[in-house]
């Protein structure tokens, strides 16, 4: 559909005599006083706006917008002090990174931006209050009634680009043959010599091309260890569960799991001196027959950041400056992220409405992510209960918009949450976007295990060119 | 009025698009490239093959992922309470697997004996089942390690067979006959060779599943051996979601929350699973299935272990949850695995 095609489908369906629903989350300290200044001073402004007191920008969640639309809101404003006037210091500072990666998230996933903004209103800003109710008001209006969440029904669906790439290099049955028994020699030696009290490695599996975790604590049972492209979990996952009961542990990584490892040491999930990493060279990871998506761009070797490099050639320690090193991979995905952001709000509202439909609440995605390791999850708690427990699409929508943003600036790009989904839903497409937004907001996201995550960092130079 | 015939692919199809009048109908169809139960509005649209499942059971068409039990709403100062709608179409379900049928008499053990639950009750009495047999068993499969079979009749109202041309369909309730009263004009009744076929198919497939046979007086082993270690041992990697509950044709565990707001609400029923650390989680902090493993076993044990002597295992062996457990854990393997070790190293591991 072209723009102005679904530009007309919505107003058509504009019920007579609809006026706009707006949540304003306001701060106390600034734009509350602000809206009482523009009272006092008996402006006029439109009524459609309700307003929701609180301490700070930073103390609102994005999971008050996404009630905010799940409960009916047309739109969303929300509204804060000037960066450098915050009542705690920092608070609209943290708040203004999180909103610039929440907007283009909710832009992502077909949220109309007209419905969604964000203003800084002084005490002393009567009028500004006035001017900022009356814009996002007619913006609201124009954007029409907030699309419903629900399956897509009878929708044909999007065809998204085919992936390329060369993909890593291939590795055949003697080369695989190698690599694995190079790496039973290296976990053997790792127990042997006492860097680490258990090994994580992938032994085989019950179904024909699969693996599954197998933790090793005696040498002996190093054999158990296999290689090949059905090692698909990131054993990540279980280091900090290993750490209860040994002192060290190595983990059998790939590329794509280094990153995590790396975050969990960033955020003092796991000391760096109580892991070992054996990196592997890996020949790509298989799924159902198919190169994963992650793979396509990627080259299989071996990263700097691990202690052991595993190739067919040997086992030799790494010897490169960790801190030093970048995972720059491009992604073969970026293209279907292109192609999704070049259709109307619309056609990604119904995508994404549909691939949420699927969802099945299993919260397999959090369970397999090596980052999401928090012990209480705010998808399980009920006082308040920001997520809705049932499993329908409005839901399904927060805890998958929710789940992502939780993750952004920090997800490794390990595809965990994809493999897992027994739904197949895109969940690598929205990770990789939220990537790309930060790191073209805020920079590269290394390896550094001293560099602060994004979004619980902040300069008071970051861009805000959408904020009123 | 015969009860089996032959019918051509054009004739199937021209079955199910009549079936489309009177009924919902739920079929296997395509989406994003995903395998799924959705209604169907088309003969066109449903994926009726030979073998194959869906990547999750059709449970959720009588057991839904969530439903209201009850809404109110406040007006004025008084509170309206309003029941949710009852089915109005009489359902088909159609196209499911042997051990998929097999799973909705499971459910029914859960919903329809003891305390009946009324609204599945609702939907139950107004379905028919329509069942596809296998003429191949994906990796996967161990119906025919629990008892049931890739032609398996239970919870059929209605069976198709896959042959070389066409289908066989065979009608086992008056609910299947009632579905295809009417339609049988041009139909070929089925002959004694086209009942042959049936047991070559059965022998054929069971072959490809080799899994070994979870034995009926494992149940006891398996309960005695509750204090295990093995079960530590066994599902050390358990990831702790719930896929295998979700995916499962059988599991039928559900948990109650109020869904709510200042104007109107619904008490909520919603799927939940027993690998979860909240499924058993006191108010006070306290959980008696503490680890992972617990629960791990809890689930094993409640598919294997808990039921009367005459009862019928709750696994009926798609192999959904070993094809999508994260994790790669394998229920059927588990058993074996347990009860050898139970044997081995005694109930409490002690031996």
């Amino acid at each position: 559909m072209t723009d102005i095609a679904v530009a007309q489908s919505e107003a058509a369906s504009v019920p007579k005599g609809w006026q706009p629903h707006i949540v304003a989350l306001v701060c106390n300290w600034c734009s509350y006083a602000g809206a009482d200044m523009a009272g006092t001073t008996r402006l006029e402004y439109p009524a459609a706006v309700r307003m929701v007191r609180l301490p700070c920008t930073g103390r609102m969640s994005p999971l008050m917008i996404l009630k905010a639309f799940e409960q009916g809101a047309d739109g969303v404003l929300v509204s804060g002090c000037h960066p450098g006037d915050c009542h705690y210091v920092q608070g609209n500072l943290v708040a203004r990174r999180r909103f610039t990666i929440f907007r283009s998230l909710m832009d992502f996933i077909g949220i109309d931006l007209r419905r969604l903004h964000f203003a800084w209103v002084s005490a002393a800003e009567g009028h500004k209050w006035a001017r900022v109710v009356t814009e996002v008001t007619a913006a609201v209006t124009e954007a029409g009634p907030l699309p419903s969440f629900e399956g897509a029904g009878e929708w044909e669906g999007i065809e998204l680009p085919a992936l390329t790439g060369d993909g890593p290099q291939e590795l055949d049955a003697a080369a695989l043959d190698a690599v694995g028994s190079h790496l039973r020699q290296a976990a053997s030696e790792v127990l042997t010599t006492g860097r680490a009290g258990v090994v994580i490695g992938y032994g085989a599996g019950s179904l024909p091309d699969r693996t599954v975790p197998v933790f090793i604590t005696e040498a002996a049972d190093s054999d158990r260890l296999v290689w090949g492209d059905g090692c698909r979990n990131n054993l990540a996952v279980y280091a900090h569960k290993m750490l209860e009961t040994h002192e060290r542990v190595a983990v059998v990584a790939k590329t794509c799991d280094l990153r995590a490892v790396a975050s969990l040491i960033r955020e003092g999930q796991v000391g760096r001196d109580r892991v070992v990493v054996i990196g592997v060279q890996c020949g790509g990871i298989h799924d159902g027959g198919e190169l994963a998506g992650k793979c396509w761009t990627c080259t299989g070797d071996p990263h700097p950041f691990c202690d052991l490099v595993v190739t067919a050639e040997g086992v030799h320690d790494s010897g490169q400056d960790p801190s030093e090193a970048v995972l720059d991979l491009p992604d073969a995905r970026d293209e279907q992220i292109a192609y999704l952001e070049s259709l109307p709000h619309a056609e990604r509202w119904r995508f994404w409405q549909r691939q949420f439909n699927r969802c099945l609440r299993c919260y397999a995605c959090r369970a397999a992510c090596p980052l999401c390791y928090c012990t209480s999850c705010i998808a399980d708690k009920h006082r308040p209960q920001w997520i809705s427990t049932a499993i329908d699409n409005p839901g399904n929508s927060a805890w998958n918009i929710i789940r992502a943003l939780h993750l952004a600036g920090r997800c490794s790009g390990c595809d965990e949450c994809v493999r897992a989904c027994p739904a197949d839903i895109r969940l690598d497409l929205i990770n990789r976007k939220l990537t790309l937004e930060v790191e073209r907001q805020y920079g590269k996201i290394g390896l550094d295990p001293e560099q602060k995550s994004a979004l619980v960092d902040f300069r008071m130079e970051d861009g805000e060119e959408f904020i009123l | 009025m015969a009860s089996s015939w032959k019918l051509s692919e054009v004739q199937l199809r021209e079955w199910l698009g009549g079936l489309l009048d009177a009924n919902d109908v739920v079929a296997p169809v395509l989406e994003d490239g995903v395998l799924l139960f959705r209604r169907i509005s088309s003969a066109e649209e449903a994926v009726i093959e030979a073998s194959g499942k869906t990547r999750w059971s059709p449970k959720e068409f009588l057991f839904p992922r969530s439903e209201a039990l009850y809404r109110y709403n406040f007006t004025g100062e008084t509170v309206q309470l309003e029941d949710p709608p009852a089915p109005t179409k009489h359902l088909v379900l159609f196209g499911v697997r042997s051990c998929d049928a097999a799973g909705i008499v499971r459910l029914d053990e859960i919903f329809l004996s003891g305390a009946r639950d009324r609204l599945y009750a609702a939907r139950r009495e107004n379905t028919t089942v329509v069942s596809t047999a296998c003429a191949a068993a994906d990796a996967e499969c161990f119906c025919t390690a629990v008892g049931g079979s890739p032609m398996g009749e239970e919870g059929s109202d209605v069976q198709l067979v896959p042959l070389d041309e066409g289908w066989l369909l065979r009608v086992f309730t008056d609910t299947g006959r009632d579905l295809v009263s009417g339609a049988t004009d041009g139909w070929t009744a089925a002959t004694a060779s086209d009942g042959k076929r049936l047991s070559e198919l059965e022998k054929e497939i069971s072959e490809q599943i080799e899994r070994s046979q979870v034995k009926r007086e494992w149940s006891k082993i398996l309960e005695e051996g509750f204090e295990s270690p093995a079960w530590d041992r066994l599902a050390q990697h358990c990831l702790g979601c719930g896929v295998c509950a979700y995916v499962c044709p059988s599991c039928s565990c559900f948990d109650m929350n109020h869904e709510a707001n200042a104007f109107s609400g619904e008490q909520c029923r919603s799927w939940d699973a027993c690998t979860f650390a909240l499924f058993t989680r006191h108010a006070s902090g306290h959980n008696p299935r503490a680890t992972r493993q617990e629960r791990y076993r809890q689930r094993v044990l409640h598919k294997f272990a808990f039921r009367e002597e005459d009862e019928p295992f709750r696994c009926v062996g798609c192999g959904r949850c070993v094809a999508l457990c994260p994790a790669g854990l394998d229920i059927a393997n588990a058993v074996v695995a347990a009860v050898e070790a139970i044997r081995e190293e005694g109930a409490d591991g002690a031996r």
